[in-house]
């Protein structure tokens, strides 16, 4: 049986409201194996952001079950949770958020630092991310020094760095011009080829769409299709 | 790995961290400027006190009250045969006070008059002048301050009236020979200095005396059974008591200035985590624990400190050295009516007091930079990665 990165049975998520309760996720049941390039798509509203921070152990579901690489997110302590995102999740968002005071090669470097190791290591590994996203030349510069899609490239190699096994990306593409949203999935498809990692898009733009594997469609919460892409 | 982090914020933070940095700096020059000067007083005070009227130690005749004027005329008590020869070879010098009235210029003026002997060496008062001759006035020694007051100045006679032994009152006739610069204004306020044996001769007194003053610290075991032994603890009370009041109406001052450096950081960290919300949820979704970034945020306003600590030594330095070389004067000669402060004031600095004081400061910013980041244990990642305010 092949190995799986993420399993969600029967998963809810609600929020409360002014009067009650809204649903957010209903009853989702997924999962995802090594070395996938899948994505989430479906309209705004439809839970997508909301189903990549219960996989990114950001948010906590209602009622389900969700196994991420071995932990279970409903259970986990803060420190848990903390451990499995700095050992074994990167996070690509929208708004990039990278650190503004750190130039990019403290904002690449900074999940290392987490992970406590030898500074030569180190070095080297924040110079292959470097690398790997094509932004060598622009290890000093601010993030406010940067173009939307340098920012982006970035935040990819920050979310490379340490080789994480799953890679969540919620909408990548969103503030980037076609140029920069085809170089970025280039990258992360090659990332993806070389080092086996997972990703998993939230989105609706059909560039991403066109890129991925495996597409799951969310409406209103719930899962209304999921099929395998071979043009990809 | 938190400490780069911090240090990293602080560099990031540019400007802002210099106006800190400068503030608290500010603060700190000012707060050990202060404890200088009044440690620099309170060392100069008791030293010139020493000098010139306490030496090692003091006997003081029981019969003296100092805060009762009716027991002034009989303050006196016979000098032990024990002390005796400490007094013939100059190592205990009797003092002798006694309530008098002079006649300066024809007015009358109320004054204590002390009798030491002229050929005392221990003590700095500038006594060596006052051996009388064979006839001609007594000679007498004033203050600076007691010559403004009598209108007095060398060479002048006047008449002092005191009571002798059997109550009777007896006139001399007194001659100034030297205004004295007395750093210690008791020793000059309301006071006319004469010759011990001239006063007790005006007195019809042999071996007594008011006060004992000893040479050296080992005389203190010396049995005097009429006598009271004051020790330095006692004798710097007042003082001592003194300078901390003052001390301490000047830390309104200074409360109000570490208040300021506390509000600028609690400003700038409070700003920070009002700011920086979504970059606390990054820092979050990257896997930091909360305590690891409560405890880089509260660093990272520590730090400040620690940095406005070497700012304030390195750019004090000069203020202090031209302190403690060149002293500190009061501007125009402001008479405080209290010990040494009518010269420069050489600084010298008390270390364990000033590294206290950085330490306190010290703690004080941790704990004033942990009390806004502790918002952030409330904070959920998604919501402070959305970086609205709806915590
Ligand atoms: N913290 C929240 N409180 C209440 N409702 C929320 C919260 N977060 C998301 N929602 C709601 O859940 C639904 C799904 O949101 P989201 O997952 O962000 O959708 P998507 O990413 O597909 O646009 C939306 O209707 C949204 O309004
Ligand atoms: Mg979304």
């Amino acid at each position: 049986m092949e190995t799986k990165t993420v399993t969600i049975t029967k998963m809810s998520k609600a929020f409360p409201t002014g009067e009650g309760e809204f649903l957010a996720l209903k009853e989702v049941t997924l999962d995802f194996g090594a070395g996938e390039f899948a994505g989430i798509v479906g309209p705004s509203g439809s839970g997508k952001t909301t189903l990549l921070n219960v996989i990114g152990s950001l948010d906590t579901p209602s009622s389900g079950e969700v196994d991420v690489l071995g932990y279970k997110v409903s259970q986990l302590s803060a420190k848990q949770s903390s451990e499995l995102r700095s050992h074994h999740l990167g996070f690509i968002f929208q708004t990039y958020n990278l650190l503004p005071v750190y130039n990019v090669y403290e904002n690449v470097e900074f999940p290392l630092l987490l992970l406590k190791m030898d500074s030569q290591k180190r070095d080297r590994m924040v110079k292959d991310a470097l690398e790997w996203v094509g932004l060598t030349d622009k290890t000093k510069s601010r993030p406010a020094q940067l173009s939307g899609g340098q920012c982006q490239r970035v935040a990819i190699a920050r979310a490379m760095v340490k080789k994480p096994s799953l890679v969540l990306a919620d909408e990548p593409t969103a503030n980037l011009d076609t140029e920069n949203s085809l170089h970025i999935l280039d990258t992360m498809k090659n990332i993806n080829a070389n080092l086996g990692t997972s990703f998993i898009f939230a989105t609706h733009d059909q560039k991403v769409i066109k890129y991925l594997r495996r597409v799951i469609r969310l409406v209103d919460g719930e899962v209304v299709s999921d099929d395998l892409q071979t043009g990809a | 790995m938190i400490f780069k982090l911090a240090l990293r914020n602080i560099i990031g933070n540019g400007w802002r961290s210099l106006i800190n940095i400068g503030i608290i700096a500010a603060v700190l020059i000012s707060l050990i400027w202060m404890e200088a000067m009044w440690y620099s007083w309170l060392v100069l005070a008791k030293t010139q006190q020493k000098q010139w009227e306490f030496a090692s130690g003091m006997l003081r005749s029981k019969n003296y009250d100092p805060y009762d004027t009716f027991s002034w005329e009989k303050s006196y008590a016979p000098i032990p045969a024990e002390v005796l020869p400490h007094v013939e070879s100059g190592d205990i010098v009797p003092i002798l006070y006694a309530p008098s009235v002079i006649y300066p210029g024809g007015r009358q003026l109320s004054a204590m008059v002390k009798g030491i002997p002229a050929g005392q060496k221990v003590l700095e008062l500038p006594s060596s002048g006052l051996a009388p001759s064979e006839d001609g006035p007594i000679p007498a020694l004033i203050g600076k301050n007691m010559a403004r007051t009598t209108k007095l100045g060398i060479g002048d006679v006047f008449t002092l009236r005191v009571k002798d032994s059997a109550g009777a009152f007896n006139a001399v006739d007194l001659q100034i020979t030297d205004v004295m610069d007395s750093p210690v204004p008791s020793l000059d306020i309301g006071t006319v200095w004469v010759d011990l044996s001239a006063l007790r001769e005006a007195r019809l007194l042999t071996d007594v005396a008011t006060v004992l003053v000893l040479k050296e610290k080992s005389l203190q075991s010396v049995s005097a059974p009429q006598y009271e032994l004051i020790t330095e603890k006692e004798f710097f009370a007042d003082l001592n008591e003194m300078v901390m009041t003052k001390a301490v109406g000047q830390s309104v001052l200074f409360l109000l200035m570490i208040f300021l450096a506390m509000l600028a950081i609690f400003d700038t960290q409070a700003l920070a985590i009002f700011k920086r919300r979504k970059e606390i949820g990054m820092l979050s979704a990257l896997g930091m624990t909360k305590g690891q970034i409560t405890r880089m945020f509260t660093l990272e306003g520590a730090l400040y400190m620690v940095f406005a600590a070497i700012a304030s030594l390195v750019l004090g330095f000069p203020l202090f050295w031209y302190f403690a070389t060149k002293g500190f004067a009061l501007p125009g000669g402001v008479d405080f009516g209290v010990v040494g402060f009518d010269r420069p004031l050489k600084f010298v600095y008390p270390l364990p007091l000033i590294l206290l004081t950085l330490v306190l400061m010290f703690i004080l910013t941790a704990f004033v930079s942990w009390l806004p980041v502790r918002k952030i244990a409330a904070l959920k990642t998604v919501d402070a990665l959305k970086g609205g305010t709806n915590a």
